[in-house]
């Protein structure tokens, strides 16, 4: 059969040929627009915040701290303070505009410090308020691959001037129109010619949602046919309010490193560090005259344009009778105050995100952090961050000015954490803490040199009718048959110091000695106690491992080095608080966790001899006043041929650790003292931590003993030093040369009931 | 006769100063308490959850800001919704760590939570605070006492 083609026969193919066609377009462009406006839009990265601070009476504040933190946080100083994010201090009083956060209402507060503490809190109204919340800094995100950072915003949090801005600017007509409207293009068209300027778009709110959406911003008539269909099927499939709301979410306002900063609710946080329900009308003006040229009109990098485009925003605000004259120049007057952004590209504190990418591994899947708007609230402490990042990176300056350029190469990692609670507060992992890659608080695994002794001593004190901090050690040569070799091990100071007292031979990090006592426990007893530390790793049996031939990453050290500090009471480390969804409710939770590992009795002295590091030993030259206030103890680790420089303290309520070293392992010619130590300082002294109370030890006695023979002495004695016992375990001989100046120890309470107590039992058998 | 003064004295004392007598081998700090022979409410208090839960959500902190915040937690414990109230009490920590009465609701919720071991340890841990009354310290004990 033959089919004869007409002219019309074939007319009809191309016409049904392009319907079909048009039909199939059509039917994609639908597909993509309905999948991206009920999709893809809506899906939000997890936001990673620092903590939020709180300030209630009695909260021990450092003015300096509280004052940088104000500076993270974008707050202004003002003398009276009338908007939020203003304050002014002076005379130990804060009087600050809180932005408002949560629970925390937006509004003027009073506080006032004595000695670091605050002890009061008004609102304006002038009455006692208990507590107030600052917002936490955004320090990081985790964005899909297109890197796009939104704040989703409801209707109800988009403020009615937010709208009237858009639509006078962008589409007047937005509300009459079917998507297209040759209205609005003729009179954009007018007024432009009229303005001598562009002040009007041709292309409806809904084409221009088309566009951001789906297309490029090339110039051609494929493109603006496609985007015309877009816009008609968008206004076919969704309301005004909907299109203007995606619309809102949507619009790109700015280019952060790698992060694209899209909706008004980001844009409102990266320029003004606050939400845009707090905005004021001339930074709204700002950001929608931003759309026209995100780059052209970003108020950090042309101030000049973005201040003569938001004036003319202002100006056609002023036009629609949004805003009366005299607004419009008390507007125009004020100066842009945009604020620095928070971070960058995916996170500001690199080996901080890491922590919280690896806790959040046990319990999320990847899509779920990047699609569903989780809130993730750290424990980091943002001036504590910035300020240990500082001291790694000042130490090192410091010591390539010492010791040469030798040093260039050297690396560093360091944690700072909260002793009871096991909070991570601050994380660095690298000498260059804003760069991406080899985190060494996490994955360096180092010999820990002399870190290891307290473990060591700890294993000793806690067989309390053996071992007690005078208990006699020897430090005189020793030489041990090990794999076929003799081991020989050497003071630091190259000289044998014979027999010395347990607390001196672990402040004074005397390898012999401490190597003997290990070979005495035993490495059943020793590996028991890295157990209870948290150590789960299986230890060498080799005699080495006394004098830190052990390896360990920084954050494990830290973990273990936390239940000494904390008192035996072992907490693991988290550096997430919660985690909340999108409605705020809290989707999961890292709760204080605690557990006793070891009777607080053998901790606390070992703490003793760790304070007599700063006092008189290897981290010796802090005041006195100080190390009291702050109850501080602390260990320095140099590992063989000066690998590794180590430090270990605590101090108020901190504990940090910081590893020094060369990734390729080479010497360095640093030890623990010299090297990581000064990075302790330059922090410590820096955040200078508030004042500890002592905890109370019923079962502890205070007795003067003498520093070489650990035998009873006096205050009035040479060479005395008040040294903490287990009541019961306590010297009680006073040689005979000491009989003028030694005082007897005087029997305590619990003394009393023990004799009692061996009376009675007596009596009853 | 000297003896007799002497056993009788020590028994007046033995109950003033409650001193703690388990040894074996749990982590009891200092001042644990041999609750079980002190006394019917004492016995009370170990064998009723809800009337122990009355009697620590009675204990106040003595900085009012805190104590505010042990309210809130107190509505959140009543309500169950356990971890609000837990938040609120790490929130009361994080101001000041010298305070009884957070320790022992964390106990307590600990408690509640099933968490037994770790309410032990949070009482354990408020022993070492010094200024905590008596009755803080013996509503502590009942927690070291409280079989995992």
């Amino acid at each position: 059969m033959k089919i004869k083609l007409t002219l019309g026969s074939l007319g009809i193919i191309a016409l049904i040929i392009v319907f079909v066609i048009s039909a199939s377009v059509v039917a994609i462009i639908d597909s993509r627009v309905t999948n991206k406006l009920d999709g893809v839009l809506w899906t939000i990265p997890a936001k990673v915040y620092s903590r939020s601070l709180d300030l209630a009476e009695g909260s021990k504040v450092n003015k300096s701290n509280l004052m940088k933190e104000l500076g993270m946080l974008s707050y202004s100083e003002n003398r009276s303070p009338s908007k939020p994010g203003e304050f002014t201090y002076s005379k130990d009083n804060l009087r600050i505009f809180l932005r408002g956060y949560e629970d925390q209402k937006s509004g003027l507060f009073e506080v006032s410090f004595k000695d670091g503490t605050v002890t009061k809190i008004t609102n304006q109204l002038g009455i006692s308020v208990d507590i107030v919340r600052f917002e936490p800094i955004a320090i990081g995100g985790m964005y899909p691959s297109h890197m796009e950072d939104r704040i989703l915003l409801s209707w109800s949090q988009v403020p009615s001037i937010l709208i009237d801005t858009i639509l006078s600017v962008e589409d007047q007509n937005f509300f009459n129109h079917k998507g297209i409207s040759f209205r609005s293009i003729s009179r954009a068209f007018f007024t432009n010619v009229k303005a001598g300027d562009i002040e009007q778009g041709g292309s409806t709110i809904t084409q221009q949602l088309a566009k951001n959406l789906f297309f490029t911003s090339e110039q051609t008539i494929k493109r603006k046919v496609m985007e015309a269909i877009a816009a008609l099927l968008i206004e076919f499939h969704y309301s005004k309010e909907e299109i203007l709301l995606a619309y809102i979410n949507d619009v790109f306002l700015a280019q952060s490193g790698k992060r694209a900063v899209h909706g008004f609710g980001m844009g409102a946080q990266h320029f003004f560090g606050t939400s845009v329900t707090n905005l004021e009308t001339d930074q709204i003006a700002l950001l929608v005259g931003m759309l026209k040229g995100p780059s052209l009109y970003n108020p950090r990098r042309n101030p000049n344009n973005a201040t003569k485009r938001r004036n003319l925003v202002l100006g056609i605000l002023q036009k629609g009778r949004h805003i009366n004259s005299s607004s419009l120049e008390e507007y125009k007057s004020r100066p842009l105050k945009v604020v620095s952004p928070s971070f960058r590209s995916e996170t500001k504190y690199p080996a901080f995100h890491d922590l919280v990418r690896l806790e959040l591994r046990e319990n999320y899947q990847d899509p779920e952090l990047r699609t569903q708007g989780l809130k993730i609230q750290t424990n980091l402490d943002p001036v504590l961050q910035e300020s240990l990042e500082n001291s790694i990176k000042k130490t090192k300056a410091q010591l390539i000015k010492k010791y040469g350029k030798e040093l260039t190469e050297l690396e560093g990692a360091a944690l700072a954490v909260d002793i009871a609670s096991g909070e991570i507060k601050a994380v660095v992992g690298s000498s260059d803490p804003s760069k991406f890659g080899f985190n060494r608080s996490i994955n360096a695994i180092r010999p820990i040199g002399s870190l290891v002794k307290p473990f060591i001593y700890l294993t000793a004190l806690n067989k309390y009718d053996e071992y007690n901090l005078t208990t006699i050690l020897d430090d005189s040569k020793l030489s041990i048959k090990s794999g076929g070799e003799v081991w020989e091990p050497n003071n630091f100071d190259k000289k044998f110091h014979g027999k010395i007292p347990l607390h001196v031979a672990l402040w004074q990090s005397y390898n012999i000695a401490s190597a003997r006592l290990g070979i005495e426990l035993g490495y059943d007893s020793v590996q028991e106690t890295f157990n209870k530390l948290g150590i789960r790793k299986s230890i060498e049996r080799y005699p080495s491992l006394f004098i830190g031939s052990f390896e360990m990453s920084p954050f494990d050290a830290i973990q273990s080095y936390q239940t000494i500090a904390a008192d035996g009471f072992y907490s693991p480390l988290r550096s997430i608080r919660d985690i909340k969804d999108l409605n705020g409710n809290i989707d999961l939770s890292y709760p204080y966790k605690i557990e006793q590992r070891l009777r607080p009795e053998p901790v606390h002295l070992l703490k003793f001899a760790m304070k007599q590091t700063f006092i008189s030993g290897t981290a010796r030259g802090y005041p006195k006043k100080n190390i009291e206030s702050w109850q501080a103890g602390g260990k320095t680790g140099t590992s063989d041929d000066q690998r590794d420089s180590w430090f270990v303290g605590f101090a108020g309520e901190l504990l940090v650790l910081v590893w020094l070293g060369f990734d390729d392992n080479r010497p360095t010619p640093l030890t623990g003292r010299s090297g990581a130590l000064e990075v302790w300082k330059n922090f410590i002294n820096d955040v200078q931590p508030s004042s500890v109370e002592k905890n109370s030890f019923p079962r502890v006695k205070y007795i003067w003993t003498d520093k070489k023979d650990g035998l009873v002495s006096g205050q009035k004695c040479k060479n005395s030093v008040l040294v903490p016992f287990i009541i019961g375990t306590e010297p009680n001989t006073i040689p005979s040369v000491r009989n003028k100046c030694a005082s007897k120890p005087k029997r305590s309470k619990s003394d009393v009931m023990q004799k009692l107590k061996k009376v009675f039992e007596e009596g009853q058998g | 006769m000297n003896n007799l003064r002497l056993v009788v004295f020590f028994l007046v004392l033995s109950i003033l100063f409650s001193c703690a007598s388990n040894q074996n081998n749990e982590y009891i700090t200092s001042d644990s308490i041999s609750v079980s022979e002190f006394s019917s409410s004492v016995e009370l208090l170990v064998s009723n959850t809800n009337f122990l839960e009355d009697e620590i959500l009675k204990i106040n902190a003595k900085n009012p800001s805190v104590q505010r915040i042990l309210v809130n937690s107190d509505v959140y414990l009543r309500e169950g919704k356990l971890i609000q109230a837990n938040s609120e009490l790490e929130r009361a920590l994080r101001i000041t760590k010298k305070e009884g009465a957070i320790y022992l609701r964390l106990a307590h919720l600990r408690h509640i939570q099933g968490l037994l071991a770790e309410s032990k340890s949070f009482a354990s841990r408020a022993l070492l605070i010094k200024d905590i009354s008596s009755w803080e310290r013996l509503l502590l004990n009942v927690y070291l006492k409280r079989p995992i």
